[in-house]
C-alpha cells in the first residue's frame, strides 16, 4: 500500500506560511518600532521554525505624494532589511532553537527561541517562539457573506482561530537610528527559501488582502478562474510586475464593490474605469505607519483615510496587535466609515496582548475548546 | 547507521542556485504539529470543511511517511464522518476519494468525484484525482491523458510530478527521470516532503527495473531529505538484500518491523533471513508478518492483497492463499504488476501442487501448518 502514490501535492512548509504582520511604536517609548511577523498558524506545541526560510522585514521610507481620490504613497527606491534565520533544534523534543537576526550592517544578534526577554543588540530587541494567536475573525460567515451575497454576521460569532497559536518573530527597534529619516515608513515581511539565490515564498503587507480581499473568484468577470494568490504572493510588493497588475486591479475592484453592495448603499463609487476608490491604496500592500505619532489601540489604515479625506492624519497607522482590524476592514469596505462600526461578532481573541515585550500572549495549553 | 547519509540536505534547483531544503527532521516534526494543531480534539472550536479536509490530507501525507496504518485509517474515519456530517461541499468528497484511492477503494473513490464534480468543484481539480484513480486501477493511458494535458497547459513541479509519478509506475524509466529533472527544477518550496516522495518513487522504479544501483541512489536521496521516510528506508534495505548486502538490509529494516503497524517490514526480514541461513529468525518475523496481514485483510481486502500475496508466496509460504489474493488484487486493479504478481501465484500454486503428488507426507504437513496459521 505504502508504493502508492499520485504525485506530490503543493505541500507548503508551514513554518515559511505568513499569516500576520503587525507594525505600532512601542507603547511606552515612541522612539522604538515594533514589527511583528507571525507564521505556522494552528502550530500544534512542537512546531519550530523551518532552517532553510529567511524571515525577512523589510522597510522603506514612505511618504504622501498624492491626497483625495487618487491618493498615494510615495516609496524611496532604498531599503533596510532585518533577516531571521533558524537553526535545527537543539534535540528531538523540544521545541528550543537558535535564532539569529542579521540588522543593518552585518551585525548578528543570536539567541534562544521561547525566551520572553529576548535578545537585545545595536538598537534592538528580539524574540521568536511560540505565542497566542492575536488574530480573531470568523471565516464561516464571511464565507457564507460571500455565498449569500448579504451580510451574514452574528451578533455573537464564533471564532475561528479561537485557543490557537502561532509562531510569532518580534523585532522592537530604534527607528532613527536603524531605518534612517522617517518618520513614514513602508513595511512588508517576507519567507524566503535560502540559497544562493533566495526565493521569495510569500509575502505579507496589509491584512487580508489575499483572502477577504482577493480570494473569491465569482464577483471578477475579468479572470473568474484566475487563482490569483500563488501569482500576488511571489511578486516584490515594492515593485508589482506591470504585466500582472491589471488582473489584481480587476479583482480587487470586483470585490471591494461586492462588499460596498452588502448595505444596500454605494459607498465607493467607481471612477470612470471601474476602479475602487480603494483599489490602489491596497495594492500598495505594505503596512504605513508613522513613528512620530503616539500609540494608538486602533490605528490601522489610519493615514490611508485621512489621505483620502485630504486631511492631515493623526493616527500612527500600522497595525496594533489588539485591534478588532476584522471590523476595521468591514467597516471600511462596506460603508467607508460613514456609517456604525460594523462588528464580525468576535469582539477578542482567547488572550489579549499585553504592551510589554514581547507583547503577544503566551501559548494557549492544548485542549483549549471554545465557550 | 542512516546518519552518514545525511549531510546538510540541498537540492539543485539550476546549476547557479543551490537551495536548501528545511531539514526532514523539522518537516515530519512541524507535519505533526500540523496535524495536532488541526486535529478536533485540540484547540480548534469550529474547524472548517476546508481545515477538516486538510487534516485527513495530513493524516494520509504522515501514513505515506512513517508507513503507518493507523495514519490512513485515522483519515479514512475522519473523511467518512465529514461526508456524513451531511456537508455539501465538495472538497469533501474529494478528501473522501483520495482516501479511499488509498485503501484500494477505486470505485468508490470515483463515485466520491463524480458527487464532488456534481457540486461544483473545479474541473481540473477533479479531473487530477480521477488521473490518480486511474493510474490505480492500471488506466494509464486515461491517467496519462489528463496528466499530459494538464502538464502541458500549466507546467508546475506538481504537474510535472504527477507526471513523472505516472511514467514511473508504467517503467517508462528514462521518461520519468527527465519529467524529475524538470520537476525539481520548478520546485519553489522548502518542504522537504515532495522531494522525498519523488525520489522514492523513482527508486522503486528503478528497483522494479532491476537497476539496483539506480535504486539505492533515489532511495539514499529520499532518505537524505526525510531520514525517517519509513517506506525509503524499507525499500532501501530490499535492494541491499538483493545486492546480498544482508547484514545491512537487516539492520534497515529491524527498527522498521518492531515499530511499524505495517506488516511489509516483518514479512521482508523474514525472507532475508531465510535467505541469510537464520531460519528461527526468519520464523519469527513470519508469524508476526502473518497475523498482521490476516488482520489487514479482513478489514482492508482491496488495499492489502497485492503485499499479502507477495508475502505467501516468498516468506509465507503458502501458495494457495497466495493465489486467491492475487485473485482478488487483480480483480481490483489491472495492473502489469498486478497479472504479473498472479501470473507468478499461478506458476507457484502449480509448482507446489505437482510437489504433492510427488511428495505427498511433506505437502500435507506444509498445508497443515498453512491452515493452522489461516486460522490464526
Amino acid at each position: 500500500m505504502s508504493d502508492h502514490f499520485s504525485g506530490p501535492r503543493a505541500l507548503a512548509d508551514p513554518a515559511a506560511d505568513l499569516t500576520d504582520l503587525y507594525a505600532f511604536p512601542a507603547p511606552d517609548n515612541p522612539r522604538r518600532l515594533v514589527v511583528v511577523m507571525d507564521v505556522f498558524g494552528k502550530a500544534g506545541p512542537g512546531a519550530v521554525f523551518s532552517d532553510a526560510a529567511i524571515y525577512r522585514f523589510r522597510f522603506r521610507r514612505a511618504s504622501i505624494a498624492a491626497t483625495g481620490p487618487g491618493a498615494a504613497f510615495g516609496v524611496d527606491p532604498d531599503e533596510v532589511q532585518f533577516d531571521f534565520t533558524f537553526d535545527l533544534p537543539s534535540g528531538d523534543n523540544t521545541a528550543l532553537q537558535r535564532g539569529h537576526c542579521r540588522i543593518p550592517g552585518g551585525d548578528i544578534v543570536s539567541f534562544s527561541t521561547n525566551d520572553e526577554r529576548g535578545a537585545t543588540g545595536r538598537g534592538v530587541r528580539v524574540f521568536a517562539g511560540q505565542r497566542s494567536e492575536p488574530f480573531f475573525l470568523d471565516v464561516h460567515t464571511i464565507l457564507q457573506s460571500a455565498e449569500t451575497r448579504k451580510l451574514a454576521f452574528k451578533k455573537v460569532g464564533s471564532d475561528t482561530l479561537y485557543g490557537t497559536n502561532v509562531l510569532s518573530i518580534v523585532l522592537e527597534i530604534e527607528w532613527a537610528e536603524l531605518l534612517g529619516g522617517g518618520p513614514i515608513f513602508a513595511i512588508v515581511c517576507e519567507t524566503l527559501r535560502a540559497g544562493t539565490q533566495p526565493v521569495r515564498i510569500e509575502r505579507l503587507g496589509r491584512p487580508e488582502i489575499k483572502n477577504v480581499s482577493m480570494s473569491f473568484k465569482t464577483f471578477d468577470q475579468v479572470n473568474r478562474d484566475l487563482e490569483i494568490r500563488d501569482l500576488y504572493n511571489s511578486e516584490d510588493a515594492f515593485a508589482l510586475i506591470p504585466d500582472y497588475v491589471g488582473a489584481y486591479r480587476a479583482r480587487l475592484n470586483a470585490n471591494l464593490s461586492f462588499w460596498d453592495s452588502l448595505d444596500g448603499k454605494t459607498d465607493w463609487p467607481l471612477d470612470e474605469h471601474g476602479n475602487h476608490p480603494l483599489t490602489r491604496l491596497l495594492l500598495a500592500d505594505f503596512l504605513v505607519i508613522d513613528t512620530s505619532k503616539p500609540f494608538q489601540d486602533t490605528s490601522y489604515f489610519g493615514i490611508e483615510q485621512a489621505m483620502l479625506s485630504g486631511r492631515p492624519h493623526v493616527s500612527p497607522g500600522g497595525r496594533w496587535l489588539n485591534e478588532d482590524v476584522m471590523d476595521s476592514i468591514f467597516t471600511l469596505y462596506i460603508n467607508g466609515g460613514h456609517g456604525p462600526r460594523i462588528s464580525d461578532g468576535i469582539d477578542a481573541p482567547i488572550a489579549w496582548s499585553s504592551k510589554v515585550f514581547p507583547y503577544l500572549a503566551p501559548p494557549n495549553p492544548p485542549k483549549v475548546k471554545a465557550s | 547507521m542512516m546518519a552518514a547519509l545525511h549531510p546538510k540536505q540541498t537540492i539543485m534547483a539550476s546549476d547557479a542556485n543551490v537551495a536548501v531544503l528545511t531539514h526532514g527532521t523539522i518537516a515530519l516534526r512541524n507535519l505533526e504539529a500540523q496535524i495536532e494543531g488541526l486535529d478536533p480534539s485540540s484547540t480548534a472550536g469550529f474547524p472548517r470543511i476546508e481545515e477538516r479536509v486538510w487534516l485527513v490530507d495530513l493524516l494520509a501525507l504522515r501514513g505515506s511517511i512513517l508507513g503507518s496504518i493507523a495514519d490512513y485509517e485515522r483519515a479514512l474515519q475522519l473523511a467518512h464522518q465529514l461526508v456524513g456530517d451531511g456537508t455539501t461541499e465538495a472538497a469533501a468528497f474529494l478528501g473522501r476519494a483520495r482516501t479511499r484511492a488509498v485503501f484500494h477503494r477505486f470505485k468508490d473513490a470515483l463515485d466520491d468525484l463524480d458527487m464532488a464534480e456534481g457540486l461544483a468543484a473545479d474541473t481540473d481539480v477533479v479531473n487530477l484525482e480521477r488521473a490518480a484513480v486511474f493510474q490505480g486501477l492500471g488506466r494509464y493511458e486515461d491517467a496519462g491523458a489528463i496528466l499530459e494535458d494538464y502538464a502541458h497547459r500549466r507546467p508546475s513541479f506538481e504537474s510535472l510530478g504527477a507526471l513523472t509519478t505516472l511514467c514511473a509506475e508504467r517503467g517508462d524509466t528514462e521518461r520519468a527521470e527527465r519529467l524529475h529533472a524538470k520537476s525539481v527544477h520548478l520546485y519553489r518550496g522548502v518542504s522537504p516532503l515532495p522531494l522525498a516522495a519523488l525520489d522514492f518513487q523513482l527508486g522503486v522504479m528503478w528497483m522494479h527495473a532491476g537497476q539496483l544501483d539506480r535504486a539505492q541512489n533515489h532511495l539514499i536521496a529520499a532518505l537524505r531529505n526525510v531520514p525517517a521516510y519509513v517506506p525509503a528506508q524499507g525499500h532501501l534495505a530490499e535492494v541491499e538484500a538483493a545486492l546480498c548486502h544482508f547484514d545491512l538490509a537487516i539492520a534497515l529494516l529491524i527498527p522498521l518491523a518492531t515499530a511499524s503497524d505495517d506488516p511489509d517490514y516483518a514479512a521482508q526480514l523474514a525472507r532475508i533471513y531465510a535467505d541469510a541461513g537464520y531460519p528461527d529468525d526468519s520464523q519469527y518475523w513470519r508469524s508476526r508478518a502473518a497475523a498482521r496481514y490476516e488482520e489487514l485483510i479482513a478489514v482492508h481486502p482491496e488495499a492489502f492483497a497485492d503485499h499479502a500475496a507477495e508475502f505467501w508466496l516468498a516468506a509465507g509460504a503458502d501458495t494457495g492463499r497466495a493465489l486467491s489474493l492475487a485473485r482478488m488484487n487483480l480483480e481490483v486493479r489491472k495492473t502489469p504488476r498486478a497479472h504479473a504478481l498472479l501470473s507468478l501465484a499461478i506458476a507457484a500454486d502449480e509448482a507446489a501442487s505437482a510437489q504433492s503428488l510427488s511428495h505427498p507426507q511433506t505437502s500435507q504437513t506444509a498445508t497443515s501448518a498453512a491452515n493452522e496459521r489461516s486460522i490464526q
